[in-house]
Formats: C-alpha cells, sequence, structure tokens
C-alpha cells in the first residue's frame, strides 16, 4: 500500500481561520481608525478636507476645555433633555406595550388598530412638536413645566408607535402550534397571554428598545426647538450657533453624542443580561 | 349584512371614524373654554375649509397655494438627499460585504452614526457647509444612508449557504454571484431600509427649513406659528407633512411591487 | 476495513477515491473524525448510492468529490482530474435537499441559471430549458414562480436545471427526503427515465434503505463513529425497475443484506 496521503494547512490560511484573531481584528481596526480620525481633527488635516477654519469646526482640545469649564451649565442642560427622552420613553413604551396586549386579545380589531398607531411613526416629528407645545398651553403657569410636558408628549407618541407594532408582533407571531398546544391545554385567554404571548415578546421588546431609545433622544432634541423654554441640549446647540458661539455649540454637541451613545449602550447591555436565558 | 361585518376593511373604517369623532369633540370642547379656539384644536370642517378658502394669506397667495408651494420645495430637496444617501448605502453595503476588514472597520461607525441624534446636528451642519441647499442634502442622505445600509448588508449576509455553493459548483465568477443572487436576494431588504429613512429625510428637510426660512415647509410652519399669517396654515402643513411622511413610506412599497414580480402573483395547486 | 468488488467486465472507472478522510472542528475546539480510510471507485455511468444514517459522512463525501470541501487526507480523481478542475469546466450537477430555487425567477429562469452563468447564447439558453421542462413535465408551469409550486415540482425544477448542463457527474444529496411517499415514488420513476435517457454517472446519498436498493446499481454502506465505508453491495435487479419490484423476494433479500452490513449503533 502506498504512503498515507496527508496534506497540511498553510500558515496563512491557518491565521485567517483563527477565531481569536478575528475577535481581536474587529476591535483593533476600528480603534485605529478612529485614533487617525482624532489625529486629523486636532492637526487640522480634516478642516483642509472639509474646507472649513477652527471657527465653525473647534479643535478637540479647545471643545475639552470649554467642557470643562462649563460643566454644570452643561449638566442642567444634559439632564433636561435626558429626563424628557427617559420619561418619554419609559410612558410611550409602556403604553405601546398595553396597547399591543389589547390588541392581541380582540385580533381582528387589534390589528387595524396597531397600523394607526405605528402610523404615528411617519409623523415628521416636526409636525408633531408645534401641535404639542399648543396643545400644552393651559398645563400650567410655569413656561418651564409646559415645554417639559409638551416634549414628554412628543417623545411619548413616537416610542408608542414603535414599541406597539413591535409588541404587537412579539406576542401574535408565536411559534407554529402553540397556539393550538395551550388550546389542548384548555388554557383561558389570560393564561395563554401570560404564559405565551408575553414571554415570547420580550425579545421584540428589545428590538423595539434599539430603535426607540435612539429616538427619543432625537425626538426629544428636536422638540426642544419647538418648545417655550430655551432648556436642552439640542435647543443650546441651535441658541450658541445663532450667537456664533461655535465652540460652546460643539460642546453640546459632544454631549448630545454622548447621550446617545451612553443609553444606547446601557440597552444593549441590558438586552445581553435579561436574554441570557433565550438561545 | 354578514357579509359587510366579516370585511376586512372595517375595523380600520370604524377605527379612523373613531378618531375623527374623538378630534371633534375636544374641538367643541376647546371652543367652548378658549378665546381663539383655533389655534389649540380646531374643528375638522374648519381645516378643510380652509383648503379652499380663495383669502389670501400671505402676498397674494390662498392657504393652500402657500402649502402646496412650500411643500414642493422641501420635498424635492428631501429627494435629492435621499437619492443620495440611497446610492451611498448601496455601494457602503457592497464594500462591506466584499471586504472583510472594510467591514470591521466601517461597521462599529455605522453603528455610531445610529446612536448619534444626527437631527439634533442639523445646525451645525447647516453653519460648516455654509449653504443651506447643501446641509439639507447632507443630512437627508446622512439620515437615508445608514438605514439603507445596515437593511441592504443583513440581505446580502441572508443568502443561505445552499446558494452559495450552487454557484460555486457553477464554477460562477465573484461578479456573477453578485449581480446574480445576491444583489437580487437583497431587494426586499433594500426596501425596508428605503420604507424606513424615507419619512426620516422628509423630516430632516423640514428641519433645516426652520433653522433658515427660504420658503420650505418648515419656515412657513414657523412663520404661521408666529401669527405671520393664518393659523390655518399652520395646521395645513401639519396634516400635510403627517401625509406626505406616510405617504412616502407606502410609495416605497409599491416601488418595491414593481421590482418584485413574485409578490403579485398568489399561490396556486399542484403536484 | 473496506471492499471493492471486482466486476468481471471491464468498465470505466470515472471517479477514484483513495485513502479519503475528513476531520472537522466540533464546538468545543475538539477534532471529530467525520470520514476515516475510504476506497471506492465509480464506474462511469453507474447509478451508485451513499447510504447510511445521518453523521456518517456520506454528506461529507459527496462534497469533497464535488470540490465543496477539502479532504483532509486522500484524494479524489475524476478521470484523472482533481475535483477542483472538474468544477472549474462546469461538469457538475447539484441537486441538493432543498430546492434552492430563486424565488425572484420564473420557473424557465431558474433552469436557466446555470446556463447563464456558463455564457450560453439565449437562444441556447431557452431551447435547453424548454428541453428539460418537457422532461421533467412541468411544460405548462414555465413562467411560474417557485412560490406557486408544491414540494415535489419545486424538486422536478431542482433535477431539470442539475441536467440542464448536460453534466458529467450528477450529485443528489437526498433530494427526496423532504417529501411524501407518494411524490417520492413518482420522482423515483421521473429520475430513472430521464438517467436512461441521458446515461449519466449519478452519485446519490440518502438514508432510506429502500429508496438506495430500489434507484442503484450498486449501494455503498457507510457506518459512524468514525464515518467510514463498511460495505459496497452490489443490486443485481434488472432494468427498468418498476414499483412491482418492490414486493419481489429479491429485493427483499438486497434490503436486508444491506441492513446486515451497517456496522453501528444509532447515532
Amino acid at each position: 500500500m502506498n504512503q498515507k496521503i496527508k496534506r497540511k494547512k498553510s500558515l496563512w490560511r491557518r491565521m485567517q481561520e483563527n477565531r481569536k484573531i478575528l475577535a481581536a481584528e474587529s476591535t483593533v481596526l476600528p480603534l485605529l481608525l478612529g485614533i487617525v480620525i482624532f489625529i486629523c481633527w486636532e492637526t487640522q488635516i480634516l478642516h483642509g478636507i472639509l474646507h472649513t477654519d477652527t471657527f465653525t469646526l473647534p479643535l478637540p482640545s479647545r471643545i475639552a476645555n470649554i467642557m470643562g469649564d462649563n460643566v454644570n451649565k452643561i449638566m442642567t442642560n444634559v439632564w433636561a433633555t435626558v429626563f424628557v427622552a427617559l420619561i418619554g420613553l419609559a410612558a410611550g413604551s409602556l403604553l405601546g406595550y398595553v396597547i399591543a396586549v389589547i390588541a392581541a386579545l380582540f385580533p381582528k380589531w387589534g390589528s387595524s388598530g396597531v397600523t394607526i398607531v405605528a402610523a404615528f411613526n411617519a409623523i415628521p416629528i416636526v409636525a408633531l412638536a408645534p401641535v404639542m407645545t399648543n396643545w400644552t398651553k393651559g398645563v400650567s403657569e410655569d413656561a418651564n413645566t409646559r415645554s417639559m410636558v409638551a416634549k414628554i408628549l412628543v417623545v411619548m407618541i413616537v416610542c408608542m408607535a414603535n414599541m406597539s407594532i413591535n409588541a404587537y408582533r412579539g406576542l401574535t407571531e408565536v411559534q407554529p402550534f402553540s397556539e393550538e398546544l395551550m388550546q389542548s391545554l384548555v388554557a383561558g385567554k389570560k393564561e395563554v397571554l401570560v404564559k405565551l404571548r408575553i414571554p415570547n415578546s420580550i425579545p421584540y421588546i428589545f428590538t423595539a428598545l434599539k430603535v426607540a431609545v435612539p429616538s427619543s433622544v432625537i425626538s426629544a432634541l428636536v422638540s426642544e426647538y419647538f418648545a417655550e423654554y430655551i432648556i436642552g441640549v439640542g435647543r443650546q446647540i441651535r441658541e450658541n450657533i445663532v450667537l456664533a458661539q461655535y465652540s460652546t455649540a460643539w460642546a453640546y454637541i459632544v454631549a448630545a453624542c454622548l447621550i446617545g451613545i451612553i443609553m444606547y449602550a446601557v440597552t444593549m447591555i441590558a438586552e445581553n443580561i435579561l436574554l441570557k436565558k433565550h438561545a | 349584512m354578514k357579509k359587510l361585518r366579516n370585511a376586512k376593511w372595517l375595523p380600520m373604517l370604524v377605527w379612523i371614524g373613531g378618531m375623527i369623532a374623538l378630534w371633534e369633540v375636544g374641538a367643541l370642547v376647546v371652543a367652548s373654554t378658549k378665546r381663539t379656539p383655533e389655534n389649540v384644536l380646531p374643528h375638522l370642517y374648519q381645516i378643510i375649509a380652509a383648503i379652499f378658502d380663495n383669502k389670501p394669506v400671505n402676498g397674494g397667495q390662498t392657504a393652500i397655494m402657500v402649502v402646496l408651494g412650500s411643500a414642493g420645495k422641501t420635498i424635492l430637496r428631501a429627494f435629492y438627499g435621499f437619492a443620495a444617501g440611497t446610492i451611498l448605502g448601496f455601494m457602503l453595503a457592497l464594500i462591506m460585504k466584499l471586504s472583510r476588514i472594510a467591514e470591521k472597520l466601517i461597521f462599529p461607525y455605522l453603528m455610531l452614526v445610529q446612536m448619534i441624534p444626527i437631527l439634533g446636528m442639523a445646525p451645525i451642519i447647516l453653519s460648516i457647509t455654509g449653504d443651506i441647499n447643501k446641509s439639507r442634502i447632507v443630512i437627508a442622505a446622512i439620515l437615508t444612508f445608514y438605514p439603507v445600509a445596515t437593511n441592504t448588508l443583513a440581505g446580502f449576509n441572508a443568502v443561505e449557504h445552499e446558494k452559495h455553493e450552487l454557484m460555486h459548483s457553477y464554477a460562477a465568477s465573484k461578479f456573477t454571484v453578485y449581480t446574480k443572487v445576491l444583489i437580487p436576494y437583497s431587494v426586499p431588504y433594500f426596501f425596508t431600509g428605503l420604507k424606513i429613512s424615507a419619512p426620516m429625510a422628509i423630516t430632516a428637510s423640514i428641519l433645516v427649513d426652520t433653522l433658515q426660512g427660504d420658503g420650505g415647509l418648515g419656515s412657513m410652519l414657523s412663520q404661521s406659528l408666529k401669527h405671520g399669517m393664518s393659523i390655518y396654515v399652520f395646521w395645513l402643513i401639519v396634516f400635510f407633512s403627517a401625509f406626505i411622511g406616510i405617504f412616502s413610506s407606502k410609495l416605497m412599497g409599491m416601488i418595491e411591487k414593481l421590482f418584485s414580480p413574485q409578490k403579485r402573483k398568489k399561490r396556486g395547486n399542484g403536484v | 476495513m473496506s471492499e471493492i468488488i471486482e466486476r468481471t467486465e471491464k468498465k470505466e472507472v470515472e471517479i477514484s477515491i483513495k485513502e479519503l478522510g475528513m476531520t472537522f472542528q466540533d464546538n468545543q475546539g475538539n477534532d471529530v473524525r467525520a470520514l476515516t480510510d475510504v476506497n471506492l471507485d465509480i464506474y462511469k455511468g453507474e447509478f451508485i448510492s451513499l447510504l447510511g444514517p445521518s453523521g456518517c459522512g456520506k454528506t461529507t463525501l459527496l462534497r469533497m468529490i464535488a470540490d465543496l470541501l477539502e479532504p483532509a487526507d486522500g484524494e479524489v480523481r475524476i478521470g484523472g482530474r482533481t475535483p477542483r478542475e472538474v468544477r472549474l469546466e462546469q461538469k457538475f450537477g447539484i441537486v441538493f435537499q432543498n430546492a434552492v430555487l430563486f424565488y425572484w425567477r420564473t420557473v424557465q429562469k431558474n433552469i436557466e441559471l446555470p446556463l447563464e452563468v456558463m455564457k450560453f447564447s439565449k437562444e441556447e439558453c431557452k431551447a435547453r430549458s424548454c428541453e428539460m421542462l418537457e422532461m421533467v413535465g412541468l411544460t405548462n408551469f414555465a413562467k411560474s414562480y417557485p412560490n406557486q409550486l408544491s414540494g415535489g415540482m419545486q424538486q422536478r425544477v431542482n433535477i431539470a436545471r442539475a441536467f440542464s448542463i448536460h453534466p458529467e457527474i450528477l450529485l443528489m444529496d437526498e433530494p427526496f427526503s423532504s417529501l411524501d411517499e407518494f411524490t417520492k415514488e413518482k420522482l423515483h420513476e421521473d429520475l430513472l427515465r430521464i438517467w436512461k435517457q441521458t446515461n449519466k454517472t449519478v452519485i446519490f446519498v440518502t438514508h432510506n434503505i429502500a429508496e438506495a436498493v430500489f434507484l442503484s446499481d450498486r449501494v455503498c454502506v457507510f457506518s459512524p463513529h468514525p464515518g467510514r465505508l463498511s460495505a459496497v453491495v452490489e443490486v443485481d435487479l434488472p432494468r427498468p425497475r418498476t414499483i412491482e419490484m418492490k414486493e419481489t423476494p429479491e429485493f427483499n433479500e438486497l434490503v436486508k443484506k444491506v441492513r446486515g452490513s451497517f456496522e453501528g449503533g444509532s447515532v
């Protein structure tokens, strides 16, 4: 018999298929790119590319300085924005979920009801915000409270639309035959809801949240433009640009980005912890 | 009569009827308690009447002319940004599929773009570009290219490995695999991205209008709010923008049907 | 140990498989021996089955012949060429368990897909696809879309597509296992008729003993742990094969013999 015909994979192939190297690539490469962009910014190469000056696009070091000097004021505005976003997110998502549950219990009426609620999503925020501001004119004597309520309403509507459609899908798109299974066990509608539909909808809730969280931040920021009281990160960006105080405006822009990123990261971490049971 | 009860569109009709009734009740309540009810919640028929009103509200134009004229401008500008973002998004998805390194480099930044409130940064983009039309296009493009890129890429990655193996067995070139398999397969995903971004592009355009008044829907909106002209212009614009927002999404759905002949046909019988 | 059956008449060896082996990595990163030391000669124009439960390497072997997988040990030669060379010459027809049809193309366009890839002219594509549609009896459904067809019909399109390029070798990976018994029997008849017409070499993977015996000239029995070829059983039933043959004692003897050659417990 001839000797065994053996094969060996080349070193390059083995490197390409190594799991650890692949994982490292995912983090190292983008990090390098980020550092490159940062250096271009600080050394003003970026300004050359975008044809701007350091007045409209201040150097990172300058922005950091301004942020350091005005921490308190910035935090007040950040808190105003985050407060609106969070409350609107919570209230809207809860309401959206309740609507979805009701719709799932009465499927014939519910399905079109949910479609209508979801249609609110396509209404531009710029149309919603002024209407809400108008409607809350009589809510309180204090302009700050009035504006707060109006902004929260806007965020609520957007989040409600989002959560209702996703939750509805989560409550109704169960695995084939699981409904029949519950029926054969003579489970009541309420039991089916609690034991089958609600647990099934949890991943869908997170899908909705991943969109709703950035949406709530954007809605909060945009509705600040139309509110009476001048407060909030978004409003500050605009006010400072109008006054040509670009560095301050950029400080608020960085704040806005950080808000968006942190809230999203928190959502992802929460998802990871809570969904560990699901495969 | 039974047929009517079971008609598919009945629930939807009832809901819409219910909402109209609710609005009218609200308008009645407001009318009895406020001095200028139309500022808060006018009757629907009043709004509809304003459409046909011939009274000039702004430099010789009637209410409806103001709305439609400025709407045209806004939509056109949104469209340029939308088109640019669509093309960019598609190319980005292609590049990310073709090159693993590109995908690893770009993906986290793509996520970053989604997390950052771009709309909130509209004013700064305006000052960097200096020109309001350019900034409008840039913002609409940024808002569009993220959903288009991520959804299209998901479409490319969703192709089952058996399809790849089939093409491998035909010794098909990479170009052939992309043109005959990956791109057609991604069409539904691509349109999902478009359905999401179309309303957003319009929102962005309207928002930029409000920053610098040169006649778009947004600037008419703020003008009418500050009582520069009849308050009905405001309401008309609100309804109109809601309408275009919803309609633009539906329009993408209709265009998708054009490209997907298999969706139009129903399942038949056979062995 | 594997056996190579000697034949009295001189038949041309099309595919020669020597000491073939394959290793995979499981989830923990350990090596799993999917296939060991397979030696087999496949003759030109024969219908040969690879039979065994899941996990004994028969699909792995098929994929190595088709150049969809690279062996860890050993070699496959097809008419002296490597699988890669044969694939690049576009001489393989593959039929997967799923029909893998493109939902955006009509049935006819699906059949024409490989011809388009191979840059045949439009007229040639049309001519061949019409020929194939007639062969599988789907001429009336040429302009239909895959989602309008039943499972059995989709598999027929799958087969038609594989044959459309006039391949040297037809590789079929459990093509009928997801279909019901009645559809299966009909498709068996269709497949044998087409095979007789076109005279190709067919390698057919299945886990169904009766199916393997009914269709093939020879049945290769695979056993698991580790995946290996335990026996090659010759099926000397006369052709053309009919459904009635399934009732004969000869048929049952062969089924018994094949079952007896299986050397493993359940997988």
